[in-house]
């Protein structure tokens, strides 16, 4: 069995562990990797939590959160990669959206 | 027939722009690409990143610039001030630094014969000095180029003698936005797209908000929807000595999705802080290649850039930087992502629709463009465009 990853007040998003993702290019490959299926029932279970894990990350420093904490946090930035494929493309690409390889995010 | 502009805000506010059909032909022409070289990239003055992106003594931007022919290196010296150069070896012309940034310390080398250079550009060494003929090597520092700052946009121009100063050049839109605090702000976002389209297509497509309930029906289909539900209205629009100004603000009953309701509630913070805005969104056209939009944050507003770097007639690469208040805590920086997503996939969805609208053009089925009173900077672009093609 592998070891829990989030804090144990977050269990329930365990099984989503995967969108923990620190780069943006890693959450959108992820996203255009995915199956609407997938990427809806990530938003399912993710988004009511979203204020509860707020405010627990909130009260951590942004620069040094605990490895626990990190990883919902990037989960958190990846439902918001995935929002706009649930809420307005109904779809995991942009419709009509341009060539991912010639529209390339620079990261640090 | 006489077209009546009475009942068209900006048509009648500035009637000196015109209300016919524009000339599509330097959007696809090759000649017109040449001349932009000559008239517009190598004379006026183009932003070339910002200060913060060379902090210390030694640090260095180079760019290789296609439409000025031309590669450039903008560097903070010891003495903290930051100059332009063209990026070539006095020796034989080589390009000196071939990295896009980076930091030296107090001397770049040139990697054919090691010729060296100070951070003011001038040469201080010369391998196998004693070999050569008389060599001046007081006159053979890098030729530099004319550099300035406003608010910490790094503006740079190739001219030798340019007309104006940055801030004559800037003019309306320098005193508007001085004093801004844009240093406040950090980068955030940034893209980089290679697409297949003209500059202008480009910019001529993002310079207005027409398109929005239709490019945009599935992303932002609200936005700035002003008239009778259906269409955009803009709040105001000044015309400068080259450059423009738009702004538009949003209905009151807009509703947004289920996670930008929480990406605003997370925005929300103690402190407010505003950039100097006309509307809640404005849109700028710096002339010739940059566009500044200021958006009206929950408590901090945010902005972005965009710059359009010609390499051809049909090919642009479109920079793009989000530059957001250093968020406080997780909640503010997940709000902040939530919004950079949104820029980002609408803004695929132009980018697309630039490369349509650059085959349509190309063919030349269609030698016109028709553009209605919002589109009034779109038109007064194309008069300052002429204006430059036509001085000596």
């Amino acid at each position: 069995m592998t070891a829990q990853k989030l804090p144990s007040a977050f269990d329930d998003l365990e099984p989503f562990v995967g969108w923990a993702l620190a780069k943006e290019q890693e959450r959108t490959s992820k996203r255009l990797a995915s199956s609407m299926e997938d990427i809806q029932e990530f938003y399912d279970s993710m988004s009511p939590r979203l204020e509860a894990v707020m405010e627990y990350l909130n009260q951590l420093p942004l620069d040094n959160m605990p490895l626990d904490a990190e990883w919902l946090f990037h989960m958190s930035l990846s439902l918001m990669e995935v929002a706009n494929a649930v809420e307005m493309f109904h779809n995991p690409a942009v419709i009509n959206g341009f060539d991912v390889k010639r529209f390339v995010p620079v990261e640090d | 027939m006489q077209t009546v502009i009475d009942d068209k805000r900006w048509a009648k506010k500035y009637p000196e722009v015109g209300t016919g059909p524009v000339s599509a032909e330097p959007l696809i022409s090759q000649e017109y690409f040449e001349l932009e070289r000559e008239k517009i990239f190598r004379r006026a003055w183009l932003n070339i990143g910002r200060v913060e992106e060379i902090p210390n003594p030694g640090d260095y931007i180079a760019k290789d610039l296609v439409a000025c022919n031309a590669s450039v290196l903008i560097m903070r010296g010891k003495d903290g001030v930051v100059r332009g150069f063209h990026n070539v070896c006095s020796h034989r012309g080589n390009k000196l630094v071939w990295d896009e940034k980076g930091s030296c310390n107090g001397s770049l080398t040139c990697g054919f014969h090691a010729w060296s250079y100070n951070t003011k550009g001038e040469l201080t060494w010369v391998s196998d000095e004693e070999n050569f003929f008389d060599l001046p090597k007081r006159d053979l520092g890098l030729s530099p180029i004319h550099t300035d700052v406003f608010e910490g946009f790094i503006f740079i121009n190739l001219d030798p003698k340019p007309n104006e100063s940055l801030r004559e050049y800037l003019g309306g839109v320098a005193d508007q936005l001085e004093g801004g605090g844009f240093s406040e702000l950090a980068l955030m976002g940034q893209y980089k797209i290679d697409e297949h389209a003209n500059w202008k297509v480009a910019l001529d497509a993002q310079n207005e908000l027409y398109h929005i309930p239709f490019q945009h029906r599935r992303t932002i289909p609200q936005f700035c929807v002003m008239k009778d539900g259906k269409y955009t209205r803009l709040l105001d629009v000044r015309l400068f000595n080259h450059h423009s100004v738009y702004s538009s603000e949003s209905p009151d009953d807009r509703v947004g999705p289920a996670t930008e309701k929480l990406a605003v509630q997370f925005s929300v913070a103690e402190t407010e802080y505003r950039l100097p805005r006309i509307g809640p969104f404005d849109f700028y056209t710096i002339f010739p290649n940059m566009a500044l939009l200021l958006f009206q944050g929950v408590s901090h507003d945010y902005y972005m850039t965009y710059n359009f770097w010609p390499n051809a007639v049909n090919q642009t690469d479109w920079d793009i930087k989000l530059y957001c208040r250093p968020a406080e805590n997780a909640g503010q920086r997940v709000g902040q992502e939530y919004f950079k997503c949104l820029l980002r996939d609408l803004l695929q969805e132009d980018a697309t629709a630039h490369e349509q609208i650059h085959i349509g053009l190309a063919s030349r089925a269609k030698k016109e463009l028709y553009f209605q009173d919002e589109e009034v900077q779109i038109r007064y672009f194309h008069k300052v465009l002429e204006r430059f093609y036509a001085e000596a």
